[in-house]
């Protein structure tokens, strides 16, 4: 069976139901978001947050830890609801998402909430950011920390994201680990429609990647991928594959999902009613 | 100029391990001794503009301060986005120091002048523009940006100019420099090398329509000096700066003394047109072209 085949057949446990539930109902509250990207993302997240990264929620700067950034700034939805699960701010904040003077925009900013380390929104930034801090904490000879970057397949259209990925491999940079989260979809629809990305694996490769596939809503897969530390001074690239919306059958694979600026309460409703 | 720039940025670097000198492809054997040296804090990273400032971004979040340098359009233009999302949105002290600021690179054609690139740094909050005069006046903004939480854009001249920067006197902040007699009814604003021109016409000119000039190497934050004290009831002000008319020092004054309720019918411009300049040759035919010559100041200030 293909990734893709078991990212949808994947199930999910009561805490990705827990987590699914936070964001239908900031999305709720707010009457908008990206619910679609937020979804695909959430294992992801919440592997990273609950036993790869080195972190504090009650010392957000700490010096050691291990840095995250997520590229694709509109997943922020799935940020925040893993970042309050894990005590960055209480999970009732959730309720001001993209309100008047509310820390929680549309998409995370650095300046306003604990836990965010970089703000993303424009699209193709996170992974020359995550280059440079990963040249700083080498420079600094902190060989225990380590940077995660989330990029989207779509946001691979970059030009950016592979001048950042030449630079990732000529740096050597096995303490950087580019994740990619590939729902296949973007806004407009599905990627091949919009430009076909094919043979991901082999470009990684080819720019100096050690490269991993997974099945992106696998917790045990996530967890032993992303603790996976290649030799050879290569950076390392995951392409995690996942479901837009996955957890939510009726948002599954559909490009509605994937930013709406009016949602209604009923709406919501029936999300809910379709998580699995 | 440039040079001394980019030593300024070496020598700081020997007592601060957090300093670090970015390039994009410059020239071969740029800061060669440095390389050597400090290889730890020298990069040389290649034609990548997009990606040298978030880099340089990343670099400074964990407490670096790096100075980038490549040509000016190529971060004004080609990196904004980074600059103003990763650098100025963050308030990163990432210092940008840019080569071949107004028709420097005339004979290159319009993808190499920079003729907007105060337009683009100016309407960027957190970021600090500098277009100093000469190689002493370079220096002391490099060092003084170096200590500053902040990032900064900082705009090369061609090099090899004439130092004058010595012979001015600040006015209550160290980026308003004065030169002549304040009791002057006619005063020249100017930026950048075009100082010098400022100065040779200040010369030629006699009382009582010789001006005192005010040199500005710092072009924003104007509400932070006291200039329009030494602006107001003068007879005739004219701005100098090798830039477009729009969105530069110019535009930056007109909204400066409009806030301070001053009368601005009385000041006239020599910059550059609002459009793309063509005709390659080499910076002194743009200069001679679009009346910044000695001739031209003085016409203006007799008219």
């Amino acid at each position: 069976m293909d990734y893709r085949s078991l990212a949808l057949l994947e199930p999910i446990d009561a805490r990705g139901r827990e987590l699914r539930k936070i964001i239908l109902e900031a999305a709720s509250n707010a009457g908008r978001g990206h619910i679609g990207p937020a979804l695909s993302i959430l294992e992801i997240i919440r592997c990273l947050y609950s036993s790869v990264l080195v972190h504090d929620p009650k010392k957000p700067n700490l010096t050691t830890r291990d840095v995250f950034i997520l590229s694709k700034g509109h997943g922020a939805l799935g940020l925040y609801a893993v970042l309050a699960n894990s005590g960055y701010f209480d999970v009732n904040e959730l309720e001001t998402f993209c309100k008047f003077e509310s820390r929680l925009g549309g998409h995370p900013e650095w300046h306003n909430l604990p836990g965010i380390e970089f703000s993303t929104g424009s699209l193709g930034h996170g992974l020359a950011v995550a280059v440079g801090i990963a040249v700083a904490i080498s420079n600094k000879q902190q060989r225990s920390r380590r940077v995660y970057v989330l990029v989207g397949d779509g946001e691979l259209a970059e030009g950016s994201i592979w001048e950042s990925a030449l630079h990732a491999a000529k740096h050597k940079l096995d303490n950087l680990c580019l994740i990619i989260d590939f729902n296949k979809m973007q806004a407009n629809g599905s990627l091949d429609e919009v430009l076909e990305i094919n043979d991901l694996e082999n470009k990684l490769t080819s720019f100096g990647f050690a490269v991993a596939e997974i099945n992106g809503h696998s917790i045990n897969e996530i967890n032993l991928t992303l603790d996976f530390k290649p030799k050879g001074g290569k950076p390392l690239a995951i392409i995690a594959h996942t479901i837009k919306g996955k957890g939510v059958r009726s948002a599954e694979n559909s490009p509605e999902w994937h930013h709406k600026a009016k949602i209604t309460k009923d709406e919501i409703a029936l999300l809910l009613e379709n998580l699995y | 100029m440039r040079k001394t720039a980019l030593n300024t940025v070496y020598d700081l670097a020997k007592s601060n391990p957090r300093i670090i000198f970015i390039g994009s492809d410059l020239g071969h054997g740029t800061l060669s001794d440095m390389q050597k040296e400090l290889p730890k804090q020298f990069f040389m990273e290649g034609i990548s503009e997009q990606h040298i400032v978030g880099f340089a971004a990343g670099l400074a979040k964990e407490g670096f301060i790096p100075f980038i340098n490549t040509i000016a359009n190529f971060f004004t233009r080609r990196a904004l986005d980074q600059i103003i999302i990763d650098v100025a949105l963050h308030n990163l002290p990432v210092k940008l120091l840019a080569s071949g600021g107004g028709m420097v690179y005339a004979p290159l054609g319009p993808t190499h002048t920079a003729t907007d690139d105060f337009t683009h740094m100016l309407s960027i909050p957190n970021m600090n523009v500098f277009s100093p005069c000469d190689a002493n006046e370079m220096k002391e903004i490099v060092i003084s940006e170096s200590a500053r939480n902040g990032p900064s854009y900082i705009r090369f001249g061609k090099g090899g100019e004439k130092i004058v920067s010595a012979d001015f006197i600040a006015y209550k902040n160290p980026y308003t420099k004065i030169l002549g007699d304040l009791n002057s009814n006619y005063v020249i604003i100017s930026t950048g090398v075009l100082t010098q021109l400022a100065i040779e016409a200040m010369n030629y000119l006699k009382p009582p329509r010789r001006p005192f000039i005010v040199h500005l190497p710092k072009l924003n934050l104007l509400g932070e000096t006291n200039l329009y004290e030494i602006l107001k009831d003068r007879k005739k002000i004219i701005v100098m700066e090798e830039h477009q008319t729009i969105g530069g020092l110019f535009s930056q004054l007109l909204h400066y003394l409009h806030d301070k309720n001053i009368d601005t019918r009385n000041i006239d411009t020599i910059s550059l047109p609002n459009k793309f300049i063509r005709n390659y040759g080499n910076q002194n035919d743009h200069f001679n072209k679009w009346g910044m010559t000695v001739e031209a100041i003085v016409e203006k200030m007799e008219a």
